[in-house]
């Protein structure tokens, strides 16, 4: 198994921080930018539609506690409509990190 | 011109094939030959005397010395000369022994007359030869040392600890190299980190030695004494002198990654040191794996974190040109990749690791805390197969050669596994035990006898999963017996092969390698530590396998080396150099494009173009004039004629061309 692919067995030693997600539906326009950008892909756009008609950005079931307050989405979205809060506890990498 | 011929008898090696009395008649009858002498030994000081004493009673102009090959003995006898007060260059050695008698020895008679062929040709190339001055140049009392692993630190320490400036360039992070990885090591089962740290420290602290880690050497140009070295410093967006190593940015950065220096069985953040005693102790940020890029930066966490501002995303690379004598390559190994070995399981089963992953997993240090675990499910193995050899003594993975450090390490994680778990049982499949060394054989006979280790002769046919376990079929040869074997993990002796990068270097240097791209020396028995590029000194796993004491052996070697070269201000140059013929120079640059040395430069004089040599850079390899259309370039000594009139003496007349 090449290197890169091995799963690291200290992974339970390592924290990363935790965010959340706050989405103002009604502020957003649909550019995906936010989905796009976000390095853990938690984002995917919503079945429904807000009042101005586009699909807006919603947390992929099941990832909910997968943020990791690295703020992509806030930096990119033209229309403030996305930004992260800094959740206190700090999630162990043991599950939450893929390889 | 007066000429004077001694044949040498070389014992029986050369007398014994070549009928040397009629050599040494038809000899004496060439023209301008005022002598020709045959002696036993002609190489011995009574033979020097002798070649001494002819040339002032006969007052020689010329000497023939008909012997050996001029790389064994040219110095010897161009010392011989010059004792009698002729110009070393007048000298030429015709060889009758490696081109001659050894390789025509059951034909005497054909043997004799080619001989004599190769005496004429000498005679012919000697015709034209002019007296020549060795060019006197300075030496820059810098050395550059290339690698950070125990090999380079030795070497620099030494020669720092002489008093001399060295520049060491390491590519990584951290220097250490493999040894910082290792955690015990044999046969006195020292801990590797315990006896290489202090080193490690004492080369960060050392006013004389400038330590560029996370650099590479780009460019080398110049010669022994004058190399001017081009080297880039990879950004590592952290400032060095800034950084005060607290960890404040590794707590709040959110990416997880393998550690490469724990071999993928351990993880670090996007900003790391690759272990707690790296040395210097400053955080790296791995772009590659960081979420911003050259372009975008926003994850500004560690940034944020940092009290003393270090951290820099707007860093760019740095070049630094620096000025040294000698060059000292202690690149050393890597280990051959578990894909390339499909046949043990190697990069399809987790469990199938090399032994340097167990070296971290047996390392207090490592990902495990010393504790050994299967990369799988974490579970301590009850069994493990160890597989010698893998890829090594193999001409099918095209490394026949022995990795020569596997037997001992491979008794030592017996040892230690053991130890640890002194229920778990342990099979060792191996071809022979190679325990050459101070107190080796002691060591691995301990652990045979002692350590309820099971030593099996013979190979391993294929390893494959069974039950969550790994099922290895092999062959003991001294009972004759097919084993299956059920094994949780199986650890494998992976070949040693020249690092990542050896063939860049060996362009850059010209520093030759062999057909595995290990460095060759000058001579593999006399001559270990010096390169075939004059001022290149190979050291540690770069030249070939070895262990640490080894490698610390020749590190020290290569150091006294250079020590030697820069205890004078000034060293001799052989004037063997490219010299322009102005008449005949059109100025159309072939050369200056061919020179590998970059040595020629076309300059432009009274509205002419010419090509100028750079005597300091030129080494005479004689590419550009081979490449010259006009002949209007020759290397001294090798001149276009005088290499014509040689081949035509040869050939006696035969046409060529």
């Amino acid at each position: 198994m090449a290197v890169a692919q091995r799963k690291p067995l200290n992974l339970a030693e390592f924290k990363v921080p935790k965010g959340k997600v706050i989405v103002f539906t009604e502020l957003c326009k649909g550019c995906e930018l936010c989905t796009e950008y976000c390095p853990k892909e938690i984002l995917e756009l919503s079945e429904d539609y807000n009042e101005k008609g586009h699909h807006y950005p919603v947390i992929k079931p099941g990832m909910e506690g997968d943020c990791i307050y690295c703020l992509f989405c806030q930096e990119v979205c033209p229309d403030f409509a996305i930004f992260s809060e800094q959740v206190e506890e700090e999630v162990s990498a043991q599950n939450s990190v893929e390889f | 011109m007066r000429v004077g011929i001694f044949i040498c008898h070389c014992g029986r090696n050369i007398a014994g094939v070549v009928d040397v009395n009629w050599l040494k008649q038809e000899a004496a009858k060439l023209e301008n030959v005022v002598l020709s002498e045959d002696y036993i030994y002609i190489c011995s000081e009574p033979g020097q005397k002798f070649i001494c004493e002819k040339i002032k009673e006969l007052n020689l102009s010329h000497v023939i010395v008909a012997a050996c090959t001029a790389s064994l003995h040219g110095e010897t006898f161009s010392r011989a000369v010059e004792n009698a007060g002729l110009n070393r260059y007048l000298l030429e050695i015709a060889n009758i022994r490696e081109q001659c008698s050894w390789v025509h020895q059951s034909t005497p008679e054909i043997a004799t007359k080619k001989a004599l062929r190769l005496i004429k040709a000498a005679l012919a190339k000697l015709t034209y030869a002019k007296p020549l001055i060795p060019i006197k140049a300075p030496v820059t009392r810098q050395a550059l040392v290339i690698g950070g692993g125990i090999a380079g630190i030795q070497a620099a320490l030494d020669i720092a600890n002489a008093g001399f400036d060295v520049y060491l360039v390491e590519k990584g992070p951290s220097i250490g190299g493999h040894m910082a990885q290792l955690s015990e090591t044999f046969p006195t089962l020292d801990c590797s980190s315990c006896i290489l740290t202090p080193k490690m420290v004492e080369v960060a602290h050392h006013k004389k030695i400038h330590l560029l880690t996370y650099a590479e050497v780009k460019n080398i140009e110049g010669t022994v004494g004058n190399f001017d070295v081009t080297i880039v410093k990879k950004p590592r967006y952290v400032w060095e002198d800034k950084c005060t190593g607290c960890n404040d940015c590794v707590d709040v950065c959110p990416v997880i990654v393998p550690n490469e220096f724990d071999q993928g069985l351990g993880a670090r953040k996007a900003v790391y040191i690759p272990f707690p005693q790296a040395v210097p102790l400053i955080y790296t940020i791995d772009l590659e794996h960081c979420l911003n890029t050259e372009k975008l930066i926003v994850c500004e966490n560690c940034f944020k974190a940092c009290g003393p501002r270090a951290i820099d995303f707007l860093m760019e690379e740095e070049e630094i040109k620096i000025k040294v004598g000698a060059i000292i390559v202690a690149t050393g190994y890597d280990v051959i990749p578990l894909e390339a070995l499909p046949e043990y399981g190697g990069g399809r089963y987790p469990d199938v690791i090399t032994s340097l992953d167990l070296e971290r997993l047996l390392s207090p240090s490592g990902p495990t805390g010393g504790v050994i675990k299967r990369p799988s499910d974490g579970k301590i193995p009850k069994s493990i197969v160890f597989i010698q050899c893998a890829g090594s003594r193999d001409p099918e993975h095209g490394r026949p050669y022995c990795s020569k450090i596997c037997c001992m390490y491979t008794a030592k994680h017996a040892l230690l596994y053991k130890h640890a778990v002194p229920d778990g049982k342990v099979y060792i499949f191996y071809i022979d035990i190679r325990a050459a060394g101070k107190k080796y054989e002691e060591f691995v006979q301990r652990i045979v006898e002692e350590e309820r280790v099971l030593y099996l002769r013979g190979k391993v046919s294929k390893v494959f999963g069974k039950n969550e376990k790994l099922a290895v079929w092999g062959v003991d040869t001294l009972t004759g017996r097919a084993l299956e074997i059920e094994a949780d993990l199986v650890v494998l002796a992976p070949a040693i092969m020249p690092a990542k990068g050896w063939k860049e270097l060996s362009q850059t240097l010209k520093l030759p390698a062999d057909e595995f791209g290990f460095f060759t020396e000058m001579h593999p028995k006399l001559r270990p530590v010096e390169s075939p590029a004059i001022g290149v000194y190979l050291t540690g796993a770069a030249q070939s396998p070895k262990d640490i004491s080894e490698t610390v052996t020749q590190a020290s070697a290569a150091a006294s080396k250079v020590l030697a070269l820069f205890s004078q201000k000034r060293i001799t140059l052989e004037p063997i150099k490219a010299e322009v013929d102005l008449e005949l120079c059109k100025g159309c640059g072939i050369c200056a494009k061919i020179c590998p040395f970059g040595a020629i430069s076309i300059i432009k004089k009274k509205k002419k173009k010419y090509a100028q040599v750079s005597k300091a850079a030129c080494q005479g390899c004689g590419s550009c004039m081979g490449a010259c259309k006009f002949n209007a370039i020759n290397i001294a000594h090798f001149t276009l004629q005088q290499l014509s009139e040689q081949v035509d003496a040869l050939l006696e007349g035969e046409k060529w061309q």
